[in-house]
C-alpha cells in the first residue's frame, strides 16, 4: 500500500481481502449500494456466501453515523448499525455523482452477478441506476432496487422513514392498545421486511438466470414488504368486512378478539395463547395442570371444560365475561411462579407457552448457547459477539466470516485486483476525489 | 437451452412436497409455488392443518374449506389429503418424496423422527432432495421440542422487548409477527440451496430455527448488549434519534375516529416543511415535547389522507396508518397489482395477497385459489406416483387418503 494513502486508508489490511469461500452463493459478487432501508438484503446474501462490496460515498457511507455508537463515541468506524448490517461485506468508496466515478461504477457491474441498490427513483437515471440503462449494458445482472414504495406508481417519489413503512403497509393499525397511538417495533421492521424479501426476489430471479442465462430487475416497494405481516387482516376484510385493530395485550383473529397474552411471572414476563391453553387443544391438560398448583379454581367442572375443549371444534376463543374469568386464573396463577419454571411446565403437556426474553435473557440462554448460536467475530478492539448463522445449511454452512469493512478498506482489492487498476492509478483517482 | 428456461415459470418442473402447516411453512412454499412450482401440500382430514380450522370463515361458517387464514397463505398449491398415522400413510408419503426435489416441514423434531421422515431417510429415496425443517427453536438442543406459534416466538426473539409503549409491558405487535418475518429467510436459504443443487447436483438438509432468523429482525439490540452494556428500550412509535416521530390522531373520517397519520422528522429541512405546511413558523424553535402536542392537536382537525399528501409534497416523511381496508382501496398498491383475485369452489371470488417484489420479466402468476383438503388426491397418486385404480381405491377406501 502507498504510503500516500496512510492516513485516510486503515493500515491494517484484514485477510479478508482474499475471502474463503464459504456458503451456497460463494462463486458470486454482489455490488451494495444500500442505504438503511436495505442493508440487511446484502448482509444476507453476504452470510449467504457471496461477496458482497458495499459501495460507499468517499469519507464514508452516511449509514456510518447511525447510532448506537461502541462507547457512545460517535465515529464512522464505532456504528452498531454500521457493524450489524454490514459485516460479511467488504468495502470500497467512489462518487457516484462524477461522470469518472460512474464508468468505474459500469466497470465494476462488470464483474458481479448482483446490484442491490435503494437509490431514490427520482435520481436513478442520473446516477445511471436506471432500470433500461443497468439492464441494457449488463443484461445478465440481477439488479434489485429497493425503495420505500417501489420503482414506479404514484407513491413512488415520496419519502418513508421505517414508520411510514409500517404505517402505510398496515403493520401499525396493527400494533398498539385500542384507543392509544399505533406503535412500531422500535427495531426497524420496515426496513428488516424489505430486505429480507427483497433476497428472495433477487434469488427467485437469479434462479431464472441458471435457465435462461439473462438477468432482470427486481422492484422492491417497503410499504408492500409490510403488508406481509397483516396475519389474518387481509383476509378478515375481505371475508368479514371487519378491520383487525390494535388488540393491546392481547391477540385478535378473524375479527374475534381473545384476551391477554403476556402475563406477569415472578420475574419477568411469559407469552401464551389461548389463556395459556385454558382454551384450544391442550384445555384439559391445562386446566389439570393449574389444578396440581391448586390454582385451577372453578375450571375442572364439566361445564367449563365443555366450553374450554377444542379438540373437537373450531379455533374461536370465549369472550366477554367467559373470557374475563380465564383471564382472571391465570394472572393469579403465573404471578405464583418463575418464567423458567412456568414455561417448562407448559411445554411438558405441549402447550406453547414461551419466555419474553430481553436482550440479557437471549444471551444466557441455554438453548441458544447449546447450538452455539452466538459468533464472535473479530474486530481490532477484541472480539465481539454477534448474532449468528440464520440458518443451518448442512453441505454449504452459512457463517459470518468478518466483520463489517472499515472505510476504503478495500480499495486496492477491488480496483487493482478486481479492475485492474495500477497503484498510480488509484492513487490518481484517490487525489481526484473519485474514490 | 431445454424447455424450461423457454418457460417464463422461474419453478417450472421443480416439485415440492409441503409437509409443513399453519404460518411459517406454507409462506415459504408458496414463493415457490407464485413463481411456477408445483407445490403439493400433504394433509389429512384425521389431523387438520391448524389455519383451516381458523378464521376468517366465508359466511362465518367454519369449514376445512372455508378459511380465508389458510386460504391467503396457499395460492397456486396443490393439496392431497394423507394420513400419516394410517399405516399405509408414511410408505405412501415417501412415493410422493422420490417424486419431489424439494421437502418442507415445520413440525416438531420427533414428527418426522417418528414417521422415519428425517433427512437422511428421505436421502435415501431421492439422494439430491433439499429439505428444511423449520421448527420453532430448530432441530437440536434443549428446547427442540418446544412447541410454539408466531405471537410467542416474538416474545422469545426479543421483538416483544422492543414493541411497547414506553416503560409498559412488552405486548409485541398485534400479529403473530415472527410468522410473517421468518419465511423471508427459510426461503433464502432455500433458494440458496436450489442453486448450489443446480450447479453441483448436490442436495442439502437445513436446519431452520425460526427464534434464530427472528433476532436477526432486532437491528442493534444484540451489539448494544455485547459491545455496550445496554439492554435498548421499546419507544412506543418512536424512534431513538428522531423527533418529531409518531403517530398522531386526525379528525374523524364518517363514524370512524380511529384515523392516525405517522409524521417524522429526519433533518432541520424537514422539520421547517412541516412547521411551513402547519402554519407554524414557531414550530422550528419548539422543544421536542412541546412541539409534540402542537402536532397532535393540529393533526385531530385534519383528514388524514389529505394532510399525508400535503405533508409528502413538502417533502416530510408521513403516511397514514393504514388499515387493512385502506391497504385495499390504496392507489400504490393497485399500481404494483399488490392483490389478487382468484375464485375458490367453496368460498367465491376472493382477496389473495401477491409477492411484494415485482420481478421484470418472470413475475410471480397466482395461478388458482388455495386447495380444497384432498382436492388433488386423483392427480397426484396417479399421475404422479403411479398408483393403479385399483390401488387408488384400496387406499381410499382403508382411510389412508383421510
Amino acid at each position: 500500500m502507498g504510503e500516500l494513502f496512510s492516513s485516510t486508508l486503515p493500515t491494517i489490511i484484514h485477510a479478508m481481502t482474499t475471502p474463503t469461500a464459504a456458503g451456497p452463493l460463494a462463486p458470486f459478487r454482489v455490488i451494495d449500494l444500500t442505504n438503511e432501508l436495505g442493508q440487511l438484503a446484502g448482509r444476507m446474501l453476504g452470510d449467504l456466501g457471496a461477496e458482497v462490496i458495499k459501495v460507499e460515498q468517499p469519507g464514508g457511507d452516511v449509514s456510518r453515523f447511525i447510532g448506537p455508537f461502541r462507547g457512545d463515541v460517535v465515529d464512522p468506524e464505532y456504528s452498531l448499525h454500521w457493524w450489524t448490517f454490514n459485516a460479511n461485506k467488504l468495502g470500497a468508496t467512489l462518487d457516484l455523482t462524477t461522470s469518472r466515478g460512474q464508468d468505474l461504477f459500469t466497470r465494476l457491474l462488470n464483474t458481479a452477478d448482483f446490484l442491490i441498490e435503494t437509490c431514490p427513483p427520482d435520481a436513478a437515471a442520473a446516477l445511471g441506476l436506471g432500470v433500461e440503462a443497468v439492464h441494457s449494458s449488463h443484461p445478465g445482472l440481477v439488479h434489485t432496487s429497493i425503495t420505500p414504495f417501489g420503482r414506479e406508481g404514484p407513491y413512488a417519489n415520496w419519502k418513508a422513514t421505517d414508520l411510514v413503512g409500517t404505517a402505510m403497509g398496515g403493520l401499525s393499525s396493527l400494533c398498539g392498545a385500542p384507543g392509544r397511538p399505533p406503535i412500531r417495533p422500535t427495531a426497524s421492521q420496515g426496513f428488516t421486511q424489505a430486505s429480507a424479501q427483497a433476497v428472495v426476489g433477487t434469488l427467485i430471479a437469479h434462479y431464472q438466470r441458471t435457465k435462461s442465462g439473462r438477468g432482470q430487475h427486481v422492484d422492491q416497494s417497503m410499504q408492500e414488504a409490510v403488508t406481509f405481516t397483516h396475519d389474518n387482516a387481509s383476509p378478515t376484510w375481505d371475508i368479514r368486512g371487519i378491520n383487525n385493530g390494535r388488540p393491546g395485550n392481547g391477540r385478535e383473529i378473524g375479527g374475534y378478539k381473545s384476551g391477554q397474552y403476556v402475563y406477569e411471572a415472578a420475574d419477568g414476563y411469559v407469552a401464551a395463547l389461548s389463556y395459556g391453553g385454558l382454551f384450544g387443544l391442550t384445555a384439559r391438560q391445562t386446566i389439570e395442570w393449574l389444578d396440581h398448583h391448586g390454582m385451577a379454581e372453578d375450571l375442572t367442572s364439566e361445564e367449563w371444560l365443555a366450553k374450554l375443549d377444542a379438540t373437537q371444534g373450531i379455533l374461536i376463543p370465549p369472550t366477554g365475561e367467559d373470557g374475563d374469568h380465564l383471564n382472571d386464573v391465570l394472572v393469579r396463577f403465573c404471578k405464583q411462579f418463575t418464567r423458567a419454571q412456568l414455561v417448562a411446565e407448559a411445554q411438558q403437556i405441549r402447550n406453547g407457552w414461551g419466555i419474553v426474553h430481553t436482550p440479557k435473557d437471549l444471551l444466557e440462554n441455554e438453548h441458544l448457547a447449546a447450538r452455539e448460536y452466538w459468533t464472535e467475530v473479530e474486530h481490532e478492539e477484541g472480539h465481539v459477539t454477534y448474532p449468528g448463522p440464520w440458518a443451518k445449511l448442512s453441505k454449504t454452512p452459512i457463517s459470518i466470516r468478518h466483520r463489517a469493512p472499515r472505510i476504503g478498506e478495500h480499495t486496492f482489492y477491488v480496483y487493482g485486483d478486481l479492475l485492474g487498476f495500477s497503484v498510480d492509478e488509484i492513487r490518481s483517482l484517490a487525489s481526484a476525489n473519485v474514490i | 437451452m431445454t424447455d424450461s428456461a423457454l418457460s417464463d415459470k422461474v419453478f417450472d418442473g421443480i416439485r415440492v412436497a409441503d409437509f409443513a402447516w399453519v404460518g411459517v411453512g406454507p409462506l415459504v412454499s408458496k414463493y415457490l409455488a407464485d413463481h411456477g412450482a408445483e407445490v403439493i401440500r400433504i394433509e389429512s382430514s384425521v389431523r387438520p392443518e391448524p389455519l383451516r380450522r381458523a378464521p376468517p370463515f366465508v359466511n362465518d361458517e367454519p369449514g376445512l374449506d372455508n378459511s380465508g387464514y389458510y386460504a391467503d397463505f396457499n395460492s397456486s398449491k396443490q393439496c392431497v389429503s394423507l394420513n400419516l398415522q394410517h399405516p399405509d400413510g408414511v410408505s405412501i408419503a415417501k412415493r410422493i418424496v422420490e417424486h419431489c426435489d424439494i421437502v418442507t416441514e415445520s413440525f416438531t423434531p420427533k414428527a418426522m423422527r417418528a414417521w422415519g421422515m428425517t433427512y437422511e431417510d428421505l436421502c435415501e429415496i431421492r439422494p439430491d432432495l433439499i429439505m428444511i425443517s423449520m421448527p420453532m427453536y430448530g432441530l437440536t438442543g434443549p428446547w427442540s421440542m418446544w412447541q410454539g406459534y408466531g405471537h410467542v416466538l416474538q416474545a422469545a426473539a426479543g421483538i416483544s422487548h422492543l414493541t411497547a409503549y414506553p416503560g409498559e409491558e412488552p405486548i409485541g405487535t398485534g400479529v403473530a409477527y415472527t410468522d410473517f418475518l421468518v419465511p423471508h429467510f427459510a426461503a433464502s436459504a432455500l433458494l440458496a440451496a436450489l442453486d448450489h443443487r443446480q450447479r453441483t447436483g448436490e442436495g442439502q438438509n437445513i436446519d431452520f430455527g425460526q427464534m434464530e432468523a427472528a433476532i436477526h429482525a432486532t437491528e442493534t439490540m444484540v451489539l448494544d448488549y455485547t459491545v455496550n452494556g445496554r439492554e435498548q428500550q421499546p419507544l412506543g412509535a418512536g424512534h431513538p434519534d428522531y423527533r418529531p416521530y409518531g403517530t398522531y390522531q386526525c379528525a374523524a373520517r364518517g363514524d370512524d375516529d380511529d384515523r392516525w397519520i405517522a409524521i417524522t422528522v429526519t433533518n432541520e429541512a424537514e422539520l421547517a416543511s412541516l412547521a411551513d405546511v402547519a402554519g407554524q413558523p414557531s414550530w422550528t424553535s419548539l422543544e421536542a415535547d412541546a412541539l409534540d402536542s402542537e402536532i397532535a392537536s393540529w393533526t385531530r382537525t385534519q383528514q388524514a389522507e389529505e394532510l399525508m399528501e400535503q405533508l409528502q409534497s413538502a417533502g416530510v416523511p408521513a403516511g397514514v396508518v393504514q388499515t387493512p381496508e385502506d391497504l385495499r382501496s390504496d392507489p400504490q398498491l393497485d399500481h404494483r397489482g399488490h392483490f389478487w383475485m382468484l375464485d375458490h369452489p367453496t368460498m367465491g371470488h376472493r382477496a389473495y395477497d401477491g409477492p411484494s417484489f415485482r420481478l421484470s420479466e418472470t413475475p410471480a402468476d397466482l395461478t388458482k385459489a388455495a386447495p380444497l383438503l384432498g382436492e388433488d388426491n386423483e392427480y397426484v397418486y396417479k399421475e404422479i406416483v403411479g398408483m393403479s385404480d385399483e390401488e387408488y381405491v384400496e387406499h381410499l377406501v382403508s382411510g389412508a387418503f383421510d
